[in-house]
C-alpha cells in the first residue's frame, strides 16, 4: 500500500515533476537503431518522460532527438524532409540540424541572422547494442555511457525489441521484480517455450512450487533471490537484479539466452516495455533468432509496422477462455509478455495503490518503491547523485546456482553477479 | 465495436471503482529479537499503526525462564510496557509475524517463534537491519538464524525500512 502523495511522486515523470527530474539523471532507451536504418532516413516521432520530440539521422549518419515542433509556427516536423544534414519544416522551410539549432528561415535574409537566435530542445542520442540511447537532463551532469552488458556485447549477441504498454511505468516494472507471479501467470511457457525449455534447473521449479524469497540491497538497486530445495544440502538460487530506476534482469535457464527489460516511460499511462536477449560469450542461433521474432520468450509479435502488440486490449488481449480451461495457459492470454501487460493494464492507466494488499513475499516491490522514493528525494532536496547513474552499477548479472544452504547468496554468487568480458552467465 | 478491455481501462472508467474497503484491519505481530532491534521497534511502536503489536524475545534469553526455550512452545513475550505475554497466543491471533534483529546479533529465538507460527500456519516474515557490527560476516550469521524459518527475508541497509515495510503491509 503506497498513499496517495506517494503513489502520484512515483508515477509522474513528466518535466518539473521530482521523478521525472530523477528520471533525467539516467540515459534511457528512446528507439531501435532499427527505427532510424539509414542516413536522411524519415523521421521518428518519439515521446519520452512526456516530451514530444522527433528522432532522426541526417546525410552524415549524426543522430538528433530535437523538439517535434517548429519554432516558426508549431508545426510537427514528422512532416518535414530529410535532406542535406538537416530537417527540413515543409511548412515555410525552416531548417533544424541535430542539434536543435535551426540553420535556415528562408523569409529572412541569411546576413540577418534571424537562424542563428532559433533553437529547439534537443537532446544527445547515441547508438550502443541496437539500441539509440538519449540522456535528458542538464548536460552538465550527463553521466557516462550506459555499460549494460546487453548493449556492449557484439550486436550478433543480442536481440532487442520493444513493445507499447498502455500503462503508468511503475506497475509494469513492479511485474519485472515479482518475481512470485511466475509460478501462477507463466507456468506451462517453462515447458514449451523454446527459449526456456530444457533447462537442468526447470526441474527445481517443478519440485518444489512454493520458492521463499530473500532481499537484499545492491549498490545499484536490489537484488531479488527465490530459492527452491536442492539435493546435497544445497538451494536453487534464481537471483533478479533491479537497477534503479528501471531495469530489470530475467534469472537465465540454461545455456539460453539472457533475458530482462527496460520499461520507459511515455508519458503517465503509457510506457515502453524493452526485451533484451542476449549471450555473453556466443553468437544467438538462427532458431533463437527466429524465435524471439515470433514472439516467444519475452517478445510479442506486433500489430504489422507498429510496436503494439497484436494481442492487446483493442481485441481482448485474444483471451482463449477454453485454453485456460483446458490449462494450456493459466489466464488463457498466450505469451509471457502479453500474459504481464494484460494483467498490468488492466489495473488501469495509473494504478491506485492506496487499495492494495500486500503481504510478506511483496517485499522486492516494496523495497524498490522505498529505494525510489529514498534516492528521489536525495536527489531533489539535496542533489544526491541516484543509484544506477555509474555505470558500474550496469555491470550486474542475472543468475541460476545451486549454493550451500547457509550461504548468503551476495557473497556466494559475487562473481555469478558480476559482468565479465568473455565469461558465460552462471545458469543452472 | 470498442472491447470491453479497451473501454474498462481507461482513467474515466477507473473513476467508477467500488469504494468500499476491500479488506479488514489485520493483526500484525512485531518482535525485535535482541536488544538493540526492541530499541528500534520500541521507537517505531510510538506511531500510529493499524492494529500492529509490537514485542521483544528479551524473555527468552535475558531473563532466563519463564517457560523458556525448550522445545514445548511455553515461551514467552514481552510487550513494550514490560508486560509478560503468551507467544503461543500472540502468533495464534495474529495474521502475520514480523521478526526483527540486527546484524551480528544473538537471534536465536526466531526458532521459537518460527514454531509457534508453524503451529498456526502463520506466515514469518523476516527483517535484518544494521547492528553495531554490519560486517558481511555478521549478516551472514544473522542471515543463519533467520533463513531456515522465513517465507521472505530482507537484509535492509537502514531501519527506515521497517516503518516502509509496515505501512506497505497495512500493519
Amino acid at each position: 500500500m503506497l498513499k496517495k502523495e506517494q503513489n502520484d511522486y512515483l508515477c509522474q515523470t513528466g518535466p518539473g515533476t521530482p521523478m521525472g527530474n530523477f528520471f533525467r539523471c539516467y540515459w534511457q532507451p528512446a528507439l531501435l537503431s532499427e527505427e532510424l536504418p539509414e542516413p536522411d532516413c524519415p523521421p521518428v516521432r518519439v515521446k519520452l518522460l512526456g516530451e514530444r520530440l522527433l528522432a532522426f539521422r541526417d546525410s552524415e549518419g549524426k543522430l538528433g532527438l530535437i523538439d517535434e515542433f517548429c519554432a516558426h509556427r508549431g508545426v510537427s516536423l514528422w512532416f518535414g524532409r530529410n535532406e542535406d544534414c538537416g530537417l527540413r519544416c515543409p511548412y515555410h522551410g525552416w531548417k533544424y540540424d541535430v542539434t536543435g539549432q535551426c540553420t535556415e528561415v528562408p523569409s529572412e535574409p541569411t546576413e540577418s541572422g534571424y537562424a542563428k537566435k532559433i533553437k529547439l530542445k534537443s537532446y544527445p542520442l547515441i547508438e550502443q547494442g541496437g539500441v539509440l540511447w538519449t540522456y535528458m537532463g542538464p548536460p552538465e551532469k550527463q553521466p557516462p555511457l550506459p555499460q549494460y552488458e546487453f548493449s556492449t556485447v557484439p550486436l550478433n549477441q543480442t536481440f532487442m525489441t520493444k513493445r507499447i504498454q498502455e500503462c503508468n511505468w511503475l506497475q509494469a516494472m513492479e511485474g519485472g521484480i515479482d518475481s512470485s507471479h511466475v509460478s501462477f501467470l507463466h507456468r506451462g511457457d517453462l515447458h514449451n517455450d523454446p527459449l526456456f525449455k530444457g533447462a537442468g534447473g526447470n526441474k527445481y521449479n517443478m519440485q518444489d512450487l512454493s520458492p521463499v524469497f530473500e532481499v537484499v540491497e545492491s549498490d545499484g538497486g536490489l537484488l531479488i533471490g527465490a530459492r527452491r530445495n536442492a539435493e546435497d544440502d544445497q538451494y536453487y538460487w534464481r537471483i533478479t537484479p533491479w537497477v534503479m530506476p528501471n531495469y530489470t534482469g530475467v534469472p537465465p535457464r540454461g545455456d539460453h539466452p539472457m533475458h530482462g527489460h527496460f520499461w520507459v516511460p511515455i508519458d503517465d499511462e503509457n510506457c515502453w516495455a524493452w526485451s533484451y536477449d542476449y549471450h555473453p560469450t556466443r553468437a544467438l542461433t538462427d532458431g533463437e533468432v527466429a524465435a524471439m521474432k515470433d514472439g516467444k520468450g519475452v517478445h510479442v509479435k506486433y500489430v504489422p509496422g507498429t510496436y503494439r502488440p497484436l494481442a492487446n486490449k483493442d481485441n481482448d488481449y485474444l483471451m482463449d477462455r477454453a485454453g485456460q480451461k483446458a490449462g494450456r495457459t493459466f489466464s488463457g492470454v498466450e505469451g509471457i509478455g502479453i500474459q504481464d501487460a494484460s494483467l498490468q493494464e488492466s489495473m488501469g492507466p495509473i494504478c491506485d495503490r492506496t487499495k492494495e494488499n500486500l503481504v510478506g513475499t511483496d517485499n522486492g516491490i516494496i523495497m524498490a518503491r522505498h529505494r525510489l522514493l529514498r534516492a528521489a528525494r536525495a536527489f531533489n532536496d539535496k542533489g544526491v547523485q541516484p543509484p544506477g547513474v555509474n555505470p558500474e552499477h550496469h555491470t550486474v548479472r542475472q543468475a541460476a546456482l545451486l549454493l550451500k544452504r547457509d550461504v548468503q547468496y551476495k557473497d556466494g554468487a559475487k562473481e555469478a553477479l558480476k559482468a565479465k568480458k568473455g565469461v558465460r552467465q552462471t545458469s543452472v | 465495436m470498442q472491447s470491453e478491455s479497451a473501454k474498462m481501462t481507461t482513467a474515466h472508467e477507473a473513476g467508477f471503482r467500488v469504494q468500499y474497503p476491500n479488506s479488514k484491519q489485520r493483526a500484525a505481530k512485531v518482535i525485535a529479537l535482541d536488544p538493540a532491534s526492541a530499541a528500534i521497534v520500541e521507537e517505531i511502536s510510538k506511531k500510529s499503526w493499524n492494529g500492529a503489536a509490537f514485542f521483544t524475545s528479551l524473555a527468552f534469553t535475558a531473563e532466563g525462564n519463564p517457560g523458556a526455550v525448550g522445545g514445548d512452545l511455553k515461551a514467552w513475550l514481552k510487550d513494550l510496557a514490560g508486560r509478560t505475554m503468551d507467544l503461543v497466543a500472540e502468533v495464534e491471533h495474529s495474521d502475520f509475524v514480523v521478526v526483527i534483529t540486527t546484524t551480528g546479533a544473538d537471534a536465536r529465538a526466531v526458532s521459537v517463534i518460527a514454531d509457534a507460527c508453524a503451529l498456526f500456519n502463520k506466515s514469518l516474515v523476516g527483517l535484518i537491519v544494521p547492528g553495531q557490527d554490519d560486517s558481511d560476516a555478521a549478516t551472514t550469521e544473522s542471515m543463519k538464524y533467520l533463513r531456515p524459518y522465513t517465507r521472505m527475508l530482507v537484509i535492509a541497509s537502514g531501519t527506515d525500512y521497517i516503518e516502509a515495510m509496515l505501512t506497505a503491509l497495512r500493519a
